[in-house]
Formats: C-alpha cells, structure tokens, sequence
C-alpha cells in the first residue's frame, strides 16, 4: 500500500505540498512514484520562474515514460532539489523527504483551500 | 502528474495472452502493446533488464505472430518474399530477414525456421494477417504451390534470456542443448511438453525461444521454468525491459524503425541481404544502393544527461539532420540512448549531433552497435 504522510496537502493528480508560512515544498507521492517506477531523470524549472496554478512545472521520468508533474498553486519558483540531478532515485526512495521537487513561494493562498488533506487523499 | 505511457485506452478489441492469469497472479502490470494487452513490468523495468544481463529471466512473447508456410514450393514463397534464399537455410536453422514490398520499403523483419518440408515464420505482433495475406497473395501471383497459414491463436511463445538460460532450461529436458546451435531450431521435449526451441532472442545475451502449442500446455511450462531458473534467481519480464534489452544491442523495434516506410539500406539491415537471389523489391534496392545518399539508420548516446523518445529532432549546429526512431535510458550504462534516421553525411562514428528534448538540446555522439558489448555482466 502506498503511503500518504499526514499533515501534507495533496492533489488529484498525485503531488504533495508541505506548506510553511508563505511558501510550499513540492514533490510527488509514494503513490506516483509507485506507479512511474525507477525514476531516471526530472527536469527541473529555472530559480525565479512564475508558474501559474496547473501549469507544468517540472518533468519525471522513468525508464520507460515521462510524466508532467503539475503545480498546484500559482507562485514563484525560489528553490530546486539539485540532489535530483544526479540521484534522481531518490525520488523512489524518499518521495516525502528527500525526494522533493521544487519550492514555491506562494501568489494566491486561497488556492490553498483547494487542496486536499491526507484524509480525502487516500480516498482517492 | 500526466503520463504518457498510460493515458492512451482505446475503444477496440484488445487480445490477451493465454498467459494473463498467471502474468496477473506475478503482480505484473501491464500495457497494450500493437493490439494485445501484455505484461510492461513484474518488480522494475530496470530491475528486469539487469536480471536478464545478469542471470536469466523469462518472457511471454505470445503477442508475436505464427505463420506456417507449406507445400512444395513453400522455401520458393520464403526466398520470393524475403531478402534471404531460403534454399541456403539448412533443415533445423532459422533466420533473421525482412519482407518488402515492391517500392523495397521494408513490411516486416521477421525470422523464419526451416523445420523439414515446412517453414514457420514468426512476423511481428499484430502482423499476422497483413504477412499471411501477403504470402497467398504472392504464392498466387507467381503461381507457386505453396501456402501460408496464420496459427499465431495456436501458439504461445516463451522467450528464455541471460547467461544462465541455458543452465535453466537444461534442468527441463533430456536433449543436449549444446546440440541446440545459435540460430537452430528444432522440435523438443521440454518440462513434459512437446515444442520448437530455437537458439534465438532479442536481448542479445544467450538466450532461447520456445513455440508452444496447445497454448494450455504453457501455462504449466511457463511455471516450471520459473521453477527451474529459481537458483540462479530468474524473473518474469515485461515488455518494458524487452524494449531496453534490445535497444542497448541496437536491435530494430518493427513498429518504431519502419515507421512510414525505410528500405532494409536505410534500416541497417544490408547484411541480411541476399543479393544473389531474386526477391521482390530488389530492383529498387539496387536502385537506392547506386545512388546513395539516404539517411541510415544511426546509434547515438548521449553525453549530456536527457533521455531521448521516439520522434525527437537530431540536429546540427541547429539544423535537422534526422530523427529518433526509438530512445530510453540505458539500464546498464545509465546515460541516454537513441536509435534514429541521420543524414549519411553525418554519421561518421564520433560525430557529435544533438538531439531536441522538449526544447532543450542534449548533446550526443555517434557510436557503432551494440551500445552495451556483449557479455556485459562478466
């Protein structure tokens, strides 16, 4: 069974959000990585790029396939997980911690209420 | 997060293996492969590949097609149809070729066993019907006494792959499979069942194919080979790993290489040519061969980090010098690795090309096949 961490906030489409203040730490679930399997290469966004909610904002993929990874709220990218470059498995190893994607900092905080917590998550 | 690899569901009929009780039984997960519903992966596409460099593993490929060719100008259909004189391919062996249409544009690779009066060819998946209709129509045409019979609903098909294939499936049988030479063929006795092994594969590691027949009878075989492999840790394998197994030894992927129609000149099949025979398409190939030019089939790897996919841009200093045909990551080398059509003027082994991935160019070098040497794992 994958795991869903409490405490994150989640999307349909599989991302988690780890909100502080104004900013939000991004990655993918256990269950998106599950699914991909062998994470080979993630093609992160640029420092300072403004995404809005939905946009692409970065690219996994797995050995076989390439997945868009979706932002799910509207902000500036300030931070990438460079780790990600060079050990792109840590993705399958640590999707919660380690193996986070990008941090936003945060346009619009009321697409915040759009989320989902752990609980209608693992509904899905 | 939106995958590629898995949003495409069409609204047709999709075959299943016999085999997809057991397939689902080992967890596997599975995709639609040209009209059939197959296993992608057991554990890990990159776990599968190793295991089969490594050691063994055990794939069903009953997604390929059977044809059988009879009568008594059956070799006269085989040598007509393909680059290859069937005459030259003794009792017991089989053989890689290529059918091609009158233009030379390739319909199928294909390899065929020469089996006592018989042959069975064994088309690409999906290409039953298109190869078989292509055989009686020629047989007719040039009123050769021979017939083609599309059986593949009657085959199962197991593909044996890795160093200890042999080892494993010595355990299931009487006959020496040291007898069984590279590219033979012939009717065995295996785990109490009666079928044809070929010393054949698509991995480029030592390997055998079996073509089952009742396809009941392999559901029992398929386990007693994963009983038989257990010592030396043998896996069931998916299509995914099929997929990068083949691509590391630069091996042709039928529905990627000839995609919109590429000659065997162009494909890098010239050495599977016969040309002291006649066959149809060869006037054109002549043609092609005499003037030259053409883009031809190329093995890049990458030196900047990227994977390539099918239908990425080649370029140089940003102008199109081809296309990729087939992409991925390689398991063993863990670097990018593209097969693609390039400009002849551009392929001389070193040269650097880039390769456009979602905008953003990677650069890559030519290099000869295989991408992986052989005996890799030793």
């Amino acid at each position: 069974m994958a795991k869903v961490r409490d405490g994150l906030k989640y999307t349909e489409s599989h991302e988690w959000l780890k909100l502080k203040d104004n900013i939000a730490i991004v990655g993918i679930t256990d269950h998106a990585q599950e699914e991909l399997t062998d994470v080979v290469f993630v093609e992160l966004p640029e420092i300072g790029k403004e995404v809005k909610k939905g946009d692409e904002l970065c690219v996994v993929e797995s050995v076989k396939s390439v997945s868009e990874i979706y932002a799910p709220v509207s902000g500036k990218i300030v931070k990438v997980n460079k780790k990600l470059d060079d050990s792109p498995e840590i993705i399958n190893e640590s999707p919660y911690d380690d193996g986070w994607l990008v941090e936003l900092e945060i346009k619009d905080k009321s697409e915040i209420n759009k989320l989902l917590d752990a609980e209608s998550y693992k509904k899905l | 997060m939106y995958n590629y690899h898995n949003h495409i569901h069409l609204a047709r009929m999709v075959l299943k293996s016999p085999l997809y009780k057991i397939h689902e039984k080992l967890g596997a997960k599975f995709t639609e492969f040209a009209g059939f519903e197959m296993p992608i992966q057991f554990t890990s596409i990159k776990d599968e590949h190793l295991t089969v460099r490594k050691s063994v593993g055990l794939f069903d490929v009953s997604h390929m097609s059977n044809v059988w060719i009879t009568g008594k100008d059956a070799g006269k259909l085989v040598s007509l149809t393909t680059v290859e004189d069937a005459s030259k391919i003794g009792d017991k062996l089989s053989q890689y070729t290529a059918l091609l249409k009158e233009n030379g544009t390739v319909i199928d690779d294909t390899i065929f066993m020469h089996l006592g009066k018989k042959f069975m060819m064994i088309p690409n998946a999906g290409m039953s019907s298109i190869v078989t209709t292509w055989l009686n129509d020629k047989a007719n045409e040039y009123k050769l006494n021979a017939q083609a019979e599309d059986v593949s609903n009657d085959f199962v098909i197991l593909a044996i792959q890795g160093p200890k294939s042999r080892d494993t499936l010595q355990k299931l049988t009487k006959t020496d499979l040291q007898t069984v030479k590279f590219f033979g063929c012939r009717y065995i006795d295996i785990g109490g069942v009666r079928c044809i092994i070929s010393h054949t594969g698509y991995t480029g590691e030592l390997g055998f194919e079996l073509q089952v027949t009742p396809p009941k009878d392999a559901e029992d075989l398929f386990l007693k080979i994963l009983d038989a492999g257990k010592k030396f840790g043998i896996k069931p394998i998916g299509l995914g790993a099929r997929d990068t197994l083949r691509l590391e030894k630069g091996f042709i992927l039928a529905g990627n290489e000839f995609e919109g129609g590429r000659t065997p000149l162009e494909s890098g099949l010239s050495w599977t040519i016969n040309w002291d025979h006649d066959f149809i398409g060869k006037k054109e190939l002549l043609k092609q061969k005499k003037q030259g030019g053409y883009e031809r089939l190329t093995c890049l790897k990458c030196i900047d980090k990227g994977v390539p996919r099918h239908g990425c841009e080649v370029q140089k200093e940003g102008e199109r010098a081809g296309i990729v045909t087939s992409g991925t990551l390689s398991p063993c080398l863990n670097t990018g690795i593209a097969m693609g059509y390039v400009r002849a003027d551009y392929r001389e082994v070193d040269n650097e090309l880039d390769i456009i991935v979602r905008d953003k160019s990677v650069k890559t070098k030519v290099v000869k096949p295989p991408f992986v040497p052989k005996d890799w794992a030793k």
